[in-house]
């Protein structure tokens, strides 16, 4: 008797529905939270055959529809289609259409001014792992390069503003009330004195490593010992004081070490050719037969020559046998 | 506050700005007169790691080029370097000044040109997997700067700033030996107070007697409910001028992110502001005489409240 809600709408008018009040929403005045809102279906419904409607109109027959509804394709019929007469009670609600769509525009303008906002923000107050992303440190190598702002002063400019009568300094929008350091000349001559006496300290001139004697000519107080596993310092170098210095002062021209190993190398090839083995073995650039490639005809006519002598021996060693 | 000579105290450094004549820079039309003779080398250093040194030599050294003043920042710290990191210069490092030292490189070509100012230059002292030869002692680097001063003659540098390492090992030692003045960075918690005390003690047992404090990562809110000490309550601990007062910001991480110093932001933030604040009073030679201290009540605004849905 009792028909599944699917074939409600063919039966029943949506206004019918709505005037029965047997179809209604949890709550009369239609809550816009939709957190709260709850379902609660109960419907009229009726079985499908035409002819006895035609005898019995309707029989209302109440039942839940969570309990009704079984497969969710069903559900959800079920549910746009008793949405219809809401959007008819709201017709019915507003008096004239013209006003809602003057809500509904609204309505969408501040959503999309919202999302303008809201993505202009982003796209200033960027700085997030995708910046490092894009400047190479997770994946790529890309990196952007900041816009630069402009203005004159900084303390006097369109976010920080002064007031020098009422001793307050307006910064980002906020009020902040100034008050004077009190520091004197004194006071600072009396804390130098202070660390002076708490700080007994030489800065170190010599760096040596643990173990090293201490020359004969070097303050003892003025050594800082650099332990033979320091992971940053390394009191070990393979150059003088004077070459070092060299090294620093130099403006132009080859520095040190490259041209101390370009020369190194070339005096290496210039022993190694003076040898008479690596004469003969080094490629005369300005003979070009040396470094011509042999014909491919050549070699091809060699090869085939080679393999008619090999058959013509395998012949003759045949006839000898035979 | 009637009788708070602040205001003009406070802003010793716009009232002296307006004595002396402008140069006008490529990027500024106005700039501070710079004080002291260049090159001035400046040691950045704290004692105690994780305060912003680094942070404060980027965003120092990127606010001195803006300003059109010639900055070469040398990252002293060997074993750690990452001031190539904040100013997206760390694809570019192909030779370190290890390498000038051993003579595999020139100084001029160990030098890194940043591409949004060509008068900053960056130096690194080695790869982060080599080590530091220091046979020659404090003479390592004091070498390299006086090479440095002297490299262009007709465009000498103004600013040498130097990113020191933290701890006071040797590479503190180090890093300290060329520097006439010092920058203490210090947050306002109590460890980072200590060994900024040391330090200072360190700096002036060794002869560098200008030394100003940054403190950093400064909270407003936190300061006017006494959980945290205000930046007059550091200088009072530790006797020393204020450079700056940096409050926390977390555009600091973002700009980190992006490889581009705070003070570049556009929008600017406010700590960018506060490091621009401080890069200028460097330049004249000035300190800050007073403090934006705690948030002051207002009237709320009437009107517009609509408008914070979009967060304006």
């Amino acid at each position: 008797m009792a028909s599944i809600p699917t074939a409600l709408p063919t039966k029943i008018g949506e206004a019918s529905i709505w005037k029965s009040r047997h179809v209604w929403l949890g709550s009369q005045n239609l809550a816009w939270n939709c957190r709260r809102l709850r379902w609660h279906f109960v419907i009229r419904s009726s079985n499908g055959n035409s002819s006895d409607s035609s005898k019995n109109p309707l029989v209302p027959v109440e039942k839940n529809l969570r309990e009704s509804c079984q497969g969710s394709f069903g559900s959800l019929k079920a549910t746009v289609h008793v949405l219809l007469p809401v959007v008819t009670s709201v017709r019915t609600r507003f008096c004239s259409k013209f006003a809602m769509m003057v809500y509904v525009t609204f309505a969408i303008f501040i959503i999309i001014a919202r999302k303008i906002m809201l993505k202009r923000e982003n796209h200033v107050n960027q700085g997030s792992i995708a910046d490092l992303v894009r400047r190479g440190q997770l994946k790529s190598n890309r990196r952007g390069i900041a816009k630069t702002s402009l203005y004159d002063n900084p303390f006097n400019n369109a976010f920080v503003k002064i007031d020098e009568e009422n001793s307050t300094a307006q910064m980002f929008g906020k009020v902040y009330r100034l008050a004077p350091t009190t520091l004197t000349k004194e006071q600072q001559l009396t804390h130098q004195e202070r660390r002076a006496q708490a700080y007994q300290w030489k800065r170190p001139k010599v760096f040596l490593k643990e173990g090293d004697p201490i020359p004969p000519d070097v303050d003892p107080d003025l050594v800082r010992w650099i332990p033979p596993n320091h992971p940053f310092a390394s009191t070990s170098s393979d150059i003088n004081e004077e070459s070092f210095k060299n090294n620093v002062y130099q403006k132009d021209g080859v520095p040190f070490r490259v041209r101390a190993e370009h020369e190194a190398l070339q005096k290496k090839l210039e022993a190694l050719q003076d040898e008479p083995k690596i004469k003969e073995l080094a490629v005369n650039l300005k003979n070009p037969e040396e470094f011509e490639e042999p014909k491919l005809q050549q070699i091809e006519l060699n090869e085939t020559k080679k393999a008619d002598e090999k058959i013509d021996k395998g012949l003759k060693s045949s006839n000898e046998k035979s | 506050m009637p009788s708070l000579v602040l205001p003009t105290a406070y802003f010793s450094t716009k009232l002296s700005h307006r004595h002396h004549s402008t140069i006008p820079s490529a990027t500024h039309s106005r700039r501070p007169h710079l004080a002291g003779d260049p090159p001035r080398t400046v040691v950045i250093t704290s004692g105690k790691g994780g305060v912003g040194k680094t942070t404060a030599t980027a965003n120092l050294s990127a606010s001195l080029a803006r300003l059109g003043f010639r900055v070469t920042s040398i990252d002293a710290d060997a074993g750690l370097r990452n001031l190539d990191l904040l100013l997206g210069l760390e694809n570019r490092i192909h030779y370190t000044a290890s390498e000038v030292f051993s003579g595999e490189c020139r100084l001029d070509q160990a030098l890194v040109r940043d591409r949004r100012f060509n008068n900053l230059r960056l130096l690194c002292l080695s790869k982060p997997r080599s080590k530091l030869p220091l046979s020659f002692g404090s003479k390592t680097i004091t070498y390299l700067v006086d090479a440095l001063k002297t490299l262009e003659p007709l465009n000498p540098v103004q600013f040498i700033l130097i990113d020191c390492p933290a701890g006071v090992d040797a590479g503190f030692v180090t890093a300290i030996a060329p520097a006439d003045e010092a920058i203490l960075v210090t947050t306002p918690d109590i460890t980072a107070l200590r060994d900024a005390d040391r330090v200072a003690g360190l700096l002036e047992c060794d002869g560098i007697k200008d030394i100003k404090i940054i403190v950093n990562r400064v909270r407003a809110d936190l300061v006017r409910g006494e959980d945290m000490m205000s930046p007059l309550d550091v200088q009072e601990m530790l006797g020393l001028p204020l450079l700056g007062a940096i409050p926390e910001d977390a555009e600091v991480i973002r700009s980190t992110n992006r490889g581009s110093p705070l003070v570049l932001n556009d929008p600017p933030a406010p700590a960018g502001i506060a490091f621009e604040q401080a890069a200028w009073r460097l330049v004249e030679g000035d300190t800050m005489t007073a403090v934006a201290l705690e948030e002051a009540d207002r009237p709320a605004k009437k009107g517009f409240g609509w408008f914070s849905f979009f967060g304006l």
